[in-house]
C-alpha cells in the first residue's frame, strides 16, 4: 500500500468524455467534467477499466492537452479528455 | 466528347469548344489552376475583364465512385491577389460532369450595368438577362430558380455581398433540398462573378451519376472498394457521419489549439456549448439532422441541418464557422453561430474570412468579444452596403488596416482558420506557404498533430512539420483534381489500398494508365503551377510568413510560439 493511501490521501483527476463516450456513464453528459479519485500507481488503462469505458472505443486519450498512451501514469490533477475516433476539416 | 462552356461576358456569347489536348487528363484544381495559369495575367486586376472564373468538375465526378462531386473554382483572387481555387460540395459538380463538361469558363466584363444568368441544359447555354434577381440572397435566388424551371436544377449564384465586389465574396450552389450553402468561399471569387455582371449559373439536368466511363466494370469494382475503404475507417465510417465536421470542437479546445478571442488563448471554457455533441442533439430535438450528405453518393455525410429558432434552416453548420462565430468571438450560443452562418450565405460571404474579420473588430473594440447581438448587428451592415459592411466584407486585413490592428490573422491577406499555428505547428507551416494564402485544407497536419491519423508529429514541437505540411500539401492538390472529398483523406492516409484504388477508378473512366507515383507527380505539379502564377503576380518569400504576433506571443496552455524558422518554411515546396 501507497503512503499516500495510508494517509487516506487519493490522487484526483479531472475526466471529461466526449463524442458518444458519454454512453458509458451513468448521468454525464459529454464534456461535462467530473473528478475521479485515482491511486498513485493507476495508469490510462486503470481509469478506463474503473470507468467501465471499453478500451477500444476509446482513440484519442488527451492527458493536458497531450496525446498519451494507456501506459501513462496518471498524477494529481491531471485533466484527462477521452475520444472515439474524431475528425473533420 | 468533353466540352469547355466559354461564356464571354464582353460580348454575351456563349460558345462549347472541344478540351485541348492539354487538358483531356486534368480535373477539378488541376484544370482551374492550370487553365488559370494559361490565360488569366498574374497581374491584371482582379475584378477587372482579364481575369476569368474557372468552374469545373472533379475527375471523378458524376461517376458513381463515393464522395466524388466536389466542384472547383478558380481564378485570380481579389483578396490575395493571387490564384484560387476554392472548393464546394454540392448537386453542381456531378450535374456538370455527367453532361461532359470539363469546365465553365467566364470571361471579359460587360461595359453595361445589369445582372445575368448562365442557363445551361443538355439542349445547350445560352444568357439571359436576369435584373429581377438583382440584389437578392442566396436563398432567394436559388428559390426563385427551382420554381422557375424544377426543383431538380443545381444554382451557382452569389449574393449581394458578390454583387458589391466584396473581397471576401463566395460564390454559393445547392444541395438536394434546395439550401444555397455549399460554398467555393474562400478567396472572394464571389466578387469575381460579380465583377462579370453575372449572378447565376442554372444547371438545368437531372443526371448525377452519368460521366462517361469507359471500363464500367472495372469502375464498378474499384469504387465498391473505394466505398468500403472510407466506411472501413473509424474517422470516415464512423466520426464524420455521426457528429459530422464540428466534432473537432471539443478536440481542439482539449489539445489547447482553439484559437480564442481573436487568436490569443488556446482553450475557450463554453466551448462544448457549440460543439458538434450539442449541434447534434439541438438539431435531433428540434427535427433538424445530425447527419446529411452535402451531394448524392457521399457515404462519409458530414454535414447536418440545425433548424434555427425563427423557423428557417443553418444547413450545414460547419466546424470552422462555428469556430470563427463561436470561440473566436467568445460566443458560446450555437443559435447566435447560426445565425452569422446563415447571414452570410444569404448576402454570400465567406464564413471563414466574416468570423476573423469580426475578431479583429472586437479586438477593436467595435463590437465587444462575446456580444452575439452586436456581431449579427455588424455583420447585418454587409448586405446594407454601409462603410462597416463594406470593411467587413472586405476582410481581416482590410478591417485591421482600417482599425489599426496589428493582431490580424492572416496569410497573403486571407484569414487563418480553426487551429491555433502556435499550437498545431503542421498546419502553420500550411497557412503561411500555401499558394492559397491562410487555408486549413490545403494541407492539413490537424491529421497527424491532433486526430493521429496517418502517423502522428507533437503538434506543439516544430520537428517533422515542414515535410507533414510539404506531403498532405501535394496529397490536397491530387485529391481536389479528382472530385473526391478531401475528407477520403482520413482513410486514405491509413490504408496503403487507398490511392491505388483512386488510381484504378481513373484509369477504368479515362482508360489512362497511371500509377500511385503520378498522382504525387500529379499533386506536385499542381501546386508548381500555382506558385507560378503567385510568383509572376508578384509573390515572393515574404509572402510566406505568419503574422508577427504568433512568433511573438505565447499561447496558453501549451506556452507555445511559431518558431519554425524561416528557412524551413523555404523548403516546403523542394521538389
Ligand atoms: S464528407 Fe461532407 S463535405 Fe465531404 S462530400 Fe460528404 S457531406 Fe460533403
Amino acid at each position: 500500500m501507497t503512503v499516500a493511501l495510508l494517509r487516506g490521501e487519493y490522487m484526483q483527476v479531472e475526466v471529461r468524455v466526449f463524442s458518444g463516450l458519454e454512453k458509458f456513464l451513468d448521468q454525464k453528459r459529454f464534456g461535462e467534467p467530473f473528478s475521479v479519485e485515482v491511486q498513485d500507481n493507476w495508469d490510462l488503462r486503470s481509469l478506463l477499466d474503473h470507468l467501465s469505458i471499453p478500451k477500444e472505443q476509446v482513440f484519442t486519450k488527451l492527458v493536458n492537452g497531450k496525446h498519451q498512451e494507456l501506459d501513462y501514469k496518471l498524477n494529481d490533477g491531471d485533466r484527462v479528455s477521452l475520444f472515439p475516433p474524431v475528425g473533420g476539416g | 466528347m468533353p466540352k469547355i462552356l466559354r461564356v464571354n461576358m464582353t460580348t454575351k456569347e456563349v460558345k462549347f469548344e472541344d478540351v485541348p489536348e492539354k487538358y483531356a487528363a486534368l480535373g477539378g484544381r488541376g484544370l482551374t489552376s492550370q487553365m488559370v495559369l494559361d490565360d488569366v495575367p498574374p497581374t491584371c486586376e482582379p475584378l477587372g475583364e482579364f481575369n476569368k472564373l474557372v468552374i469545373a468538375p472533379g475527375l471523378l465526378s458524376g461517376t458513381n465512385a463515393p464522395s466524388s462531386g466536389r466542384l472547383s473554382v478558380g481564378g485570380k483572387s481579389p483578396l490575395t491577389g493571387g490564384i484560387k481555387e476554392s472548393n464546394a460540395g454540392g448537386i453542381s459538380s456531378q450535374k456538370l460532369g455527367s453532361m461532359g463538361i470539363k469546365a465553365i469558363v467566364i470571361e471579359g466584363k460587360p461595359s453595361e450595368k445589369g445582372s445575368y444568368m448562365l442557363k445551361l441544359s443538355e439542349e445547350g447555354a445560352e444568357l439571359v438577362a436576369a435584373d429581377d434577381l438583382a440584389g437578392k440572397g442566396t436563398y432567394d435566388v436559388t428559390k426563385i430558380c427551382r420554381e422557375r424551371f424544377n426543383d431538380k436544377v443545381a444554382v451557382i449564384t452569389i449574393g449581394p455581398a458578390g454583387e458589391m465586389l466584396m473581397p471576401s465574396a463566395g460564390l454559393t450552389n445547392n444541395d438536394t433540398e434546395g439550401n444555397s450553402s455549399r460554398y467555393a468561399g474562400r478567396g472572394g471569387l464571389g466578387a469575381v462573378m460579380g465583377s462579370k455582371g453575372l449572378k447565376a449559373i442554372v444547371i438545368d439536368c437531372n443526371k448525377t451519376f452519368d460521366a462517361p466511363v469507359q471500363d464500367s466494370d472495372a469502375f464498378k469494382v474499384a469504387a465498391k472498394k473505394f466505398t468500403k475503404i472510407l466506411l472501413d475507417h473509424p474517422v470516415c465510417g464512423q466520426g464524420l457521419p455521426a457528429y459530422g465536421t464540428n466534432v473537432l470542437m471539443n478536440i481542439i479546445n482539449e489539445a489547447g489549439a482553439l484559437p480564442v478571442r481573436n487568436f490569443s488563448k488556446g482553450r475557450f471554457d463554453k466551448a462544448n456549448d457549440v460543439g458538434g455533441e450539442k449541434l447534434a442533439e439541438v438539431a435531433k430535438e428540434r427535427g433538424g439532422k445530425a447527419t446529411h450528405a452535402c451531394h448524392p453518393g457521399c457515404v462519409m455525410r458530414c454535414s447536418n441541418v440545425y433548424p434555427m429558432p425563427d423557423g428557417k434552416v443553418c444547413a450545414p453548420i460547419e466546424y470552422e464557422t462555428a469556430w470563427c462565430f463561436g470561440p473566436n468571438l467568445e460566443i458560446s450560443d450555437l443559435d447566435v453561430v447560426a445565425k452569422l452562418n446563415y447571414i452570410c450565405n444569404d448576402v454570400g460571404l465567406d464564413t471563414i474570412e466574416a468570423g476573423c474579420t469580426l475578431g479583429v473588430l472586437a479586438e477593436a473594440g467595435v463590437i465587444a468579444f462575446g456580444d452575439g447581438e452586436a456581431a449579427i448587428k455588424a455583420l447585418e451592415e454587409v448586405e446594407k452596403g454601409t462603410p462597416l459592411g463594406r470593411i467587413i466584407g472586405g476582410g481581416s486585413a482590410v478591417a485591421g488596416k482600417a482599425f489599426g490592428i496589428t493582431r490580424v490573422p492572416a496569410v497573403k491577406g486571407q484569414g487563418i482558420p480553426a487551429y491555433d499555428p502556435r499550437s498545431c505547428k503542421g498546419n502553420g507551416v500550411t497557412y503561411a506557404t500555401t499558394p492559397m494564402g491562410a487555408d486549413h485544407t490545403a494541407g492539413y497536419a490537424v491529421t497527424a498533430n491532433i486526430l493521429k491519423v496517418g502517423g502522428h508529429v507533437d503538434p506543439n514541437k516544430s520537428d517533422g512539420q515542414v515535410e507533414l505540411s510539404r506531403n498532405l500539401q501535394v496529397a490536397t492538390a491530387a485529391v481536389d483534381a479528382t472530385g473526391l472529398c478531401l475528407f477520403v483523406a482520413f482513410a486514405v492516409l491509413d490504408n496503403p489500398e487507398g490511392v491505388p484504388t483512386i488510381v484504378e477508378m481513373i484509369n477504368a473512366q479515362y482508360g489512362t494508365e497511371l500509377t500511385p507515383d503520378d498522382v504525387i507527380a500529379l499533386g506536385q505539379q499542381i501546386l508548381k503551377v500555382e506558385r507560378e502564377f503567385n510568383a509572376k503576380a508578384g509573390f515572393t518569400k515574404a509572402d510566406d510568413r505568419l503574422p508577427e504576433f504568433f512568433t511573438t506571443e505565447v499561447l496558453e496552455p501549451h506556452k507555445t510560439k511559431f518558431d519554425i524558422k524561416d528557412e524551413e518554411l523555404d523548403e516546403v515546396f523542394n521538389f
